[in-house]
């Protein structure tokens, strides 16, 4: 099969029923509507519209009159859209089922009525159980599922919150006053993108998240710095110039290589730099590998490291 | 010049759509002028290359969903065909109001006074606007189409918001990204069950190799597409990173047979399922216990991942596969999270931090 031939029909069928009333409608406006440009609509009607072989007193199922800058049809047929498919089932049900694991279970209910209603909605053809369950997506759990929930309505009424949150190398919670735009997913985590008071973009885990308070005060959402977060993978934003540099071994490098998308050194190692806004973020990270990452440098931040080494038994107590 | 394959099958819609009873090819070709073309149909004996055009365009309306019923032997003179109007077209979509159901406007033509009306809830479409949203953010430009399409039906009734754009949420893009030719290869052999080839680039190799494999499914955690598939040369079931993935080819003999089904007892989504890396491995699970004693964030959201110990407030508990990538877990929070139990895992705790102070020795 063709995809363009396929991908036309789709199209057609899908702009045929907004279009079958014997009205004249503009060009630029179905093409808007349709989701498509004026060359390519033009492309698509006159792929249906103009015929060469057609026999003496054959009626057009469906007739199409396109002038300068409008376009008029009258069908016979197609008043409709087609039902859905199940392939476009499936993608809805893979999204609806993602939804469903972050959310909490009274949250659930219009996602399974969804689902359910879906269902009727597709045609029935013999093929459609080879597209049963051979598809999925998990975003995984991270953070409360109530924490989602309050920040979802903060989100969608652009409201200010309070959030009571313990960063990683906290040992005590901080309350303060934030501005949510949006919620991003990231290296499996689930991330807060919000400003404070200052205007600062700043990124929560939401599993470290105490408390949320959706407060009564409204401002402007900037849908922008989610963006930023999808594009570049990375919940992580700092204005720091501080740098560790790491070396991981061979055994490991690969993996790392792959993430970060740097080059192996000819021994099949990897040294890079990271930025470093919290130490003890680089501790962490540095001791993930165990003896298969070394923290090179700075010498103040090696030298931390060491004395962390020293300070703990490694044997039960 | 000849219609275009889209006026053809469009025309071969309409004559269906139009017909209240099943119709037999010979009837079917007076309403579809390219079935007409070299004169065998009008003479009402359409000739055999009429004949395999029509049942090569079924072919392909079927696996673009249209539902085409057959009646009789497949491909006899005396087969009918159908496609009843309330399979093919979308119901009426209603809304739920305080009021009652708020309908669509009908069409008053044959055939769509039969349509059933489908009422949805305002909360449902929410979540389906939503749904779509988190579909097209994968990374599967495929998925992404099918799930616009899809919501472009819904909207022709309902008020659905764009799914572009972020919303109120984003999935972050990985690196590497899966390729996106790479994954409708993999999709189209897992729809047609056909073995695929490709080179993969294993973590643990020098090299890629060449590897032969039954698609069982195709699935997103952590941010990267995986397939789950047979490898064929093992003889086991086993999960290749797509984005790890170069090269692979479809298996073109046979190509109207399958090579293989995906057992009954195979499920996807049990197969799937998010976990921990510690969580996922060959060995057998054991119970580790865990003492936390630190009180930063980091180390409060990891005891959380655990199970609660009721003889010891500070304790938590966790299914482990892999003692090392455990160890190693626990070792990042530099003795604020240590094991208690089983000794295996407490000596592997042992082995990492010694080995690792030894890289800091003066």
């Amino acid at each position: 099969m063709t995809d363009t031939a396929s991908a036309q029909l789709k199209r057609v069928l899908h702009l045929i029923p907004r279009l079958a009333d014997g009205e004249e409608h503009a060009l630029t406006e179905v093409a808007a509507a349709a989701e498509t440009s004026p060359a390519e609509l033009l492309r698509d009607l006159e792929s249906i519209s103009e015929r060469f072989d057609a026999p003496g007193g054959f009626v057009e199922g469906v007739s199409i009159l396109v002038e300068e800058n409008t376009v008029c049809v009258t069908a016979n047929q197609f008043h409709r859209p087609m039902r859905l498919t199940m392939p476009e089932l499936c993608a809805l049900e893979l999204g609806l089922s993602m939804l469903r694991r972050e959310r909490t279970p009274a949250e659930q209910a219009p996602i399974d009525r969804a689902l359910g209603r879906l269902r009727d909605t597709i045609t029935h053809v013999p093929t459609n159980d080879r597209h049963e369950g051979t598809r999925y997506a998990d975003l995984g759990a991270s953070g409360s599922a109530d924490h989602l929930a309050s920040l979802r309505g903060a989100l969608s009424s652009d409201r200010k919150v309070e959030l009571r949150y313990r960063a990683g190398g906290a040992t005590e919670s901080s309350t303060r006053t934030i501005c949510p735009h949006s919620l991003a997913h990231a290296e499996h985590m689930w991330y807060l993108v919000a400003t404070g008071d200052d205007g600062t973009l700043r990124f929560f885990r939401l599993d470290r998240v105490e408390a949320i308070r959706v407060l009564d005060e409204t401002f402007e959402r900037d849908g922008a710095a989610a963006v930023r977060v999808q594009e570049t993978g990375r919940a992580f934003v700092s204005d720091t110039s501080r740098r560790m540099t790491v070396r991981y071994s061979p055994r490991i490098a690969r993996w790392v290589a792959e993430r970060e998308g740097q080059p192996l050194a000819a021994d099949g190692s990897l040294t890079m730099e990271h930025p470093v806004a919290d130490e003890s973020w680089a501790i962490r990270h540095v001791l993930q590998y165990g003896p298969d990452a070394e923290l090179i440098a700075p010498p103040e931040l090696r030298a931390m490291m060491s004395k962390t080494l020293r300070s703990f038994g490694g044997v039960s107590r | 010049m000849p219609a275009s394959k889209v006026q053809r099958w469009i025309d071969l819609l309409a004559a269906l759509l139009g017909h209240r009873m099943p119709v037999t090819f010979k009837q079917l070709a007076r309403d579809v002028p390219a079935y007409l073309a070299d004169g065998s149909g009008a003479a009402d004996e359409p000739s055999p290359t009429l004949k395999r055009m029509f049942e090569r365009d079924k072919a392909e309306l079927l696996g673009l969903g249209v539902p085409i019923v057959s009646i009789g032997e497949e491909g006899s003179d005396e087969s009918a065909y159908t496609l009843r109007t309330k399979e093919f077209y979308l119901p009426y979509l209603g809304i739920v109001s305080a009021r009652g159901i708020v309908r669509p406007t009908t069409v008053d033509h044959y055939g769509y006074r039969s349509l059933a009306t489908l009422a949805f809830e305002p909360d449902e479409l929410e979540v389906i606007v939503e749904g779509a949203r988190r579909a097209a953010q994968v990374g599967d430009p495929v998925l992404a189409e099918e799930a616009r399409n899809a919501v472009r039906k819904l909207a022709f009734d309902l008020p659905l918001g764009a799914t572009d754009g972020p919303g109120g949420a984003v999935i972050a893009k990985p690196r590497p990204r899966a390729d996106s030719r790479t994954l409708a290869t993999l999709g189209d052999a897992l729809f047609r069950r056909k073995r695929v080839t490709f080179r993969y680039q294993a973590m643990g190799a020098a090299a890629g190799a060449e590897r032969s494999a039954e698609p069982y499914g195709l699935f997103f955690v952590s941010g990267h597409w995986y397939l789950a598939a047979r490898d064929v040369e093992k003889g086991a079931l086993r999960n290749f990173r797509v984005s790890r993935i170069d090269a692979a080819v479809v298996n073109k003999t046979k190509g109207g047979t399958t090579d293989y089904e995906i057992p009954a007892s195979f499920s996807l989504r049990e197969h799937a399922q998010s976990r921990q890396a510690w969580e996922i491995g060959d060995g057998d699970a054991f119970e580790a216990v865990v003492e936390f004693t630190g009180v930063s964030g980091a180390v409060r959201a990891a005891a959380a991942l655990g199970r609660a110990d009721e003889s010891n407030a500070s304790h938590r508990r966790f299914q482990v596969r892999r003692a090392d990538s455990f160890a190693r877990w626990l070792f990042s929070f530099a003795g604020d999270a240590t094991p208690i139990a089983p000794p295996s895992l407490v000596s592997e705790y042992a082995a990492i931090t010694s080995t690792t102070r030894a890289v800091y020795a003066p």
